[in-house]
């Protein structure tokens, strides 16, 4: 049971980890990480899963794909994941609410199950949740939004399905803002279901700037196909007067900042959330450690046993220090993640 | 036979109404309606539905359907955007490839559906999983973006309220037509719609026309998926994730037979136009999200009643 | 019959030799599957693709219903979502208890599906159009009334028969699909408004002359796709624990249809295989979980699905060519 010196990859969170006396132990766990269906969101997830397995010395990190977004193709990997002898999960919920039976019962066959990315919403026996949470970060992105603008004007929310219940949290972190401007701030319009097809998102989207581009002073954009499609169509408008702060890294987004059509986006911890889930998830199916009872949890409007994996304000500022701002954020976390949220032995 | 053409042409006629109608009362409950951007914006996004729906009517049109349109769409949009991005191919060379290769995929349908003697709703659901399949391990759902910035701005760029990207369907429309009503191929292909045996009896190929039929089909949802990388301004690996629904709606509701043998290609462009108006007007009139389904099911219905209770007045007379 | 003159005499067809093909494939590949990776056939992975399978083949009954008529119902999965959301109402916020909630649930999909009905032999539209109307109509009013919150304190009965198993490998929704199943097939075969329904869709106008009420055979079949329709609701159901808003939906659309086209059900009306259908949902489930054990690399794994049912789809038709030279 020696550390792994000889295959360090080099990357500072590893460094971090060693330090704090969380050395990587070989293990012969099978681990795998598997978001809700294709989605440009995830694809780091498969160099985190690559890595965390060759870092702590996992037997196997595995990234599996459901072949499509519907919860059916999801538990039905599960449940096949399971028969295979995964003995650890760490899921993107297809639904907060529908994954939570398979989990049960994956937990009820011994397969520890963390939730990364984003939350099942409470009660479920996922150990844990991971993630953005999408009503504090929609509010914080609302405030920076409304200071973008000057506290006092009229701005748009954009947003993802409406069948996803995320989309409401979303929709009350929008209004939870503004109602604080006592006034200053008005909600001009939300658009939502523009997350799935880009097609139906580009229609809706230039529906909104043909009837009301020039009441709009900001735009923010909640979900990631949202968020590339506002900064194309703000990039052709050539309108550098409406500030926009959109969400997640579609080179599109990023291209806005650099140029000047977009104030700014929020990155999430992608990366960090595989990596961080597989090395908690190897502990846990190891049976070395257990969770702490009285871990310092986050309050999210999910689940009581919710860890903040942060997010990164990205202006033109910081642009481009943007991907180490990111890495050092994984590592604070990661670092501390053993000695705050595990009993080990 | 003048009677029959009477009631095709006021088949039309009823949508045609529908739209204008539809529009004044667009225009009196937003002034932001009859603006020349917003009839710009509509027409736009309107562009690629009406190829869409011409791919989907083609086939219609020989009495099956074609469930692989927003598949096939969908890889002839990440691979025209591969071709530009890591080939480096020139625009004019990747934009025929790409049609070419939607053309060989309607073809392999085709060639499917006639070589086995299977249900064509069976196979192109079948290959519509597999072209789907190869999009998602090529592009492993990340888009390219690498696109030609002419390319982009010849979809964003207009003449007055006449967007660039309504030429090709505006182009393809009175080509169909020809084809279909002017050409023996064409006649025969709704001959064979019509009444297969019949048409076998009279000697001819049924199988050539249903692979003529498949391949226009995927040429057409190819076009329509080079339109949208160039709406979209990037290669996004889920174009063609929702046209299924569009690409029936437009012919269906524009008096297109499912049975097959008839088509009114006059009738499926005013039903896309009616169906973009109505999701241009949800915007424009702000509904509040949880509504807007219920609002664009019950706008639909009201259509078909209105166009419905027309025919059915004018049978009368 | 006086009919023959006339038009086609309706043929109510109804066999069950054709669909051995299939049954054979979904043999073979469960063989090939379980050689491959023992894990296919655990009892764990058997009760997790029956309680898939339970859905799919409910959900192929209910448009297979529609079918036999010549229509087609594209609401399915709209109606479907409907009574998940209702039985979740009434059993959370009503506090009924789970039976009733559940047969109120299957009733508010059979009404939906009276609308359809009606509205499509009353107006004269086709099925096609009324049900993507009606399919927007009500997953829409669904959203306005639920704010697609889902509804997830449920009694914990309804969770416990969604994870119960019978004989350790079986779900009590695959038995209910079981039941429907045989019960179609008596209904269909044996009944007089089966065996009307289906003349009424062979031949419209020939049923209509020999006195068929095809209308009320219309209104029937959209009646008996909206109950099954919430059946297959209910047992997500009872397989989540939880009623929530993201249920059938557009989901639902394409499995509905290809669970009895692949069984050979006529898109034209007339001809239901309900065997078919059962046998046509299985080759699905068992491709699709069959795919998830052998290591196909991520993202091409929907190519693989398409290819093995492209597949299976030819093999069963050269089995039947092979066997008519035979002949």
């Amino acid at each position: 049971m020696k550390p792994h010196f000889g295959r360090m990859s080099g990357i500072a969170v590893v460094m971090g980890l060693m330090l704090t006396g969380g050395a990587a132990i070989a293990s012969d766990n099978h681990i795998v990480v598997a978001p809700g269906g294709p989605h440009p969101y995830f694809a780091v997830w498969e160099q985190a899963a690559a890595d965390a397995q060759k870092d702590f010395g996992i037997a196997s990190v595995k990234y599996r794909v459901p072949s499509d977004w519907k919860l059916e193709l999801q538990t039905e990997l599960m449940e096949s994941l399971a028969s295979q002898g995964v003995n650890g999960l760490g899921i993107f919920p297809g639904d907060p609410v529908g994954v939570n039976s398979t989990i049960a019962e994956l937990k009820t066959r011994g397969i520890p199950v963390v939730t990364l990315g984003g939350c099942a919403q409470d009660p479920t026996d996922a150990v844990f949740c991971f993630a953005t949470d999408p009503y504090k970060t929609t509010y914080t992105m609302t405030k920076a939004l409304i200071a973008a603008i000057g506290g006092k004007g009229n701005i748009v929310h954009i947003t993802g399905q409406i069948i996803d219940t995320n989309t409401k949290l979303r929709e009350d972190a929008v209004q939870k803002a503004i109602d604080e401007t006592n006034g200053a701030v008005k909600l001009l319009q939300t658009v939502a279901d523009t997350d799935l097809d880009p097609t139906v998102a580009d229609q809706k989207i230039s529906a909104l700037f043909a009837a009301s581009k020039d009441q709009i002073d900001g735009i923010i954009a909640t979900a990631h196909n949202s968020s590339a499609v506002t900064a194309k169509q703000l990039r052709s408008l050539g309108d550098k007067r409406i500030k926009f702060i959109g969400f997640d890294d579609d080179q599109a987004v990023l291209d806005d900042i650099k140029d000047g059509f977009a104030f700014g986006t929020y990155l999430q911890n992608a990366y960090g959330q595989a990596y961080l889930g597989a090395y908690a998830l190897d502990l846990l199916a190891s049976k070395t450690c257990t969770m702490k009872a009285d871990a310092p949890w986050d309050k999210s409007p999910q689940t009581v046993h919710f860890i903040d994996s942060g997010v990164l304000k990205v202006t033109a500022d910081n642009l481009a220090t943007a991907k180490d701002e990111m890495k050092k954020m994984a590592t604070g976390i990661q670092s501390k993640f053993k000695a705050t949220y595990l009993n080990c032995k | 036979m003048i009677g029959f053409r009477k009631f095709a042409s006021q088949e039309w006629a009823g949508l045609a109404a529908i739209f204008v109608l539809g529009s004044a009362l667009a225009a009196f409950l937003s002034p932001s309606f009859l603006t020349e951007y917003n009839i710009y914006v509509m027409l736009r996004s309107a562009s690629v539905e009406l190829l869409v729906a011409f791919s989907q009517m083609i086939v219609l049109a020989i009495g099956q359907m074609n469930l692989a349109v927003g598949a096939l769409g969908g890889l002839v949009a990440v691979l025209f955007g591969a071709m530009l991005q890591l080939l480096g191919l020139p625009l004019p060379l990747a934009i025929l490839i790409a049609l070419l290769i939607g053309i060989v995929g309607g073809f392999i349908n085709g060639l499917l559906t006639t070589r086995t003697g299977i249900n064509g709703f069976i196979i192109t659901l079948a290959t519509g999983s597999a072209f789907t399949g190869i999009n998602l391990g090529l592009t492993e759902s990340r888009p390219f973006h690498g696109i030609p910035v002419e390319f982009v701005a010849l979809g964003d760029s207009r003449w007055s309220f006449v967007p660039a990207l309504l030429w090709p369907p505006l182009i393809v429309a009175p080509l169909l037509a020809i084809f279909l009503y002017r050409t023996k191929s064409g006649r025969k292909l709704l001959a064979v719609g019509g009444n297969m045996r019949a048409a076998e009896l009279s000697g001819i190929s049924a199988n050539a026309m249903i692979i003529v039929a498949h391949a226009i089909s995927g040429g057409l949802a190819g076009l329509a998926a080079v339109l949208a990388v160039s709406q979209l301004g990037a290669a996004q690996p889920e174009i063609g994730s929702t046209w299924l629904l569009i690409s029936f709606a437009g012919p269906i509701i524009g008096g297109t037979a499912l049975a097959g043998g008839y088509v009114s290609i006059l009738g499926a462009m005013l039903a896309v136009l009616v169906i973009a108006l109505i999701e241009n007007m949800l915007v424009l009139m702000k509904v509040d999200p949880y509504w807007v389904r219920f609002a664009l099911g019950g706008l639909v219905l009201v259509t078909v009643g209105v166009n419905r209770w027309r025919a059915h007045q004018m049978g009368r007379n | 019959m006086s009919t023959t003159d006339l038009a086609p005499t309706p043929r109510a067809r109804f066999e069950i030799a054709p669909q051995l093909g299939l049954a054979i494939i979904v043999g073979l590949l469960v063989v090939v599957f379980a050689w491959k990776q023992p894990g296919f056939v655990s009892s764990f992975n058997l009760f997790g693709m029956g309680r898939s399978l339970a859905v799919d083949v409910t959900v192929g009954f209910s448009q297979m219903a529609v079918l036999a008529t010549g229509g087609m119902n594209l609401a399915v999965g709209s109606i479907g979502v409907c009574s998940v959301m209702f039985a979740g109402y009434l059993m959370q916020d009503l506090g009924l208890p789970v039976p009733l909630a559940f047969l109120l649930a299957v009733m508010l999909g059979g009404l939906l599906g009276w609308l359809n009905g009606f509205t499509i032999v009353r107006s004269g539209v086709n099925a096609f159009i009324v049900t993507l109307a009606s399919a927007n109509l009500y997953s829409g009013a669904m959203l306005i009334l639920t704010k697609a919150q889902p509804i997830n304190v449920l009694p914990p009965i309804v969770s416990s028969i969604g994870s119960y198993e019978i004989l350790g490998y079986a779900s009590p929704a695959l038995v209910v699909a079981l039941v429907i199943g045989l019960a179609l097939y008596v209904f269909y075969r044996y009944s007089v408004p089966g065996k009307e329904t289906l003349m009424a869709g062979a031949n419209a106008r020939a049923a209509s002359m020999s006195g068929i009420a095809v209308s009320r055979s219309i209104i029937l079949a959209h009646v008996l796709s909206g109950v099954l329709a919430g059946v297959a609701g209910l047992m997500v159901v009872a397989r989540v624990g939880a009623a929530m808003p993201a249920v059938g939906g557009e989901d639902w659309l394409l499995p509905s249809f290809l669970a009895p086209v692949l069984g050979g059900t006529a898109l034209a009306g007339g001809f239901v295989s309900v065997v078919g259908t059962f046998l046509g949902a299985m080759l699905v489930t068992v491709i699709r979980s069959g795919l998830l054990f052998v290591n196909i690399s991520n993202f091409w794994l929907q190519l693989f699905l398409g290819l093995f049912l492209l597949a299976a789809v030819l093999a069963q038709r050269y089995r039947g060519l092979f066997r008519m030279r035979l002949t």
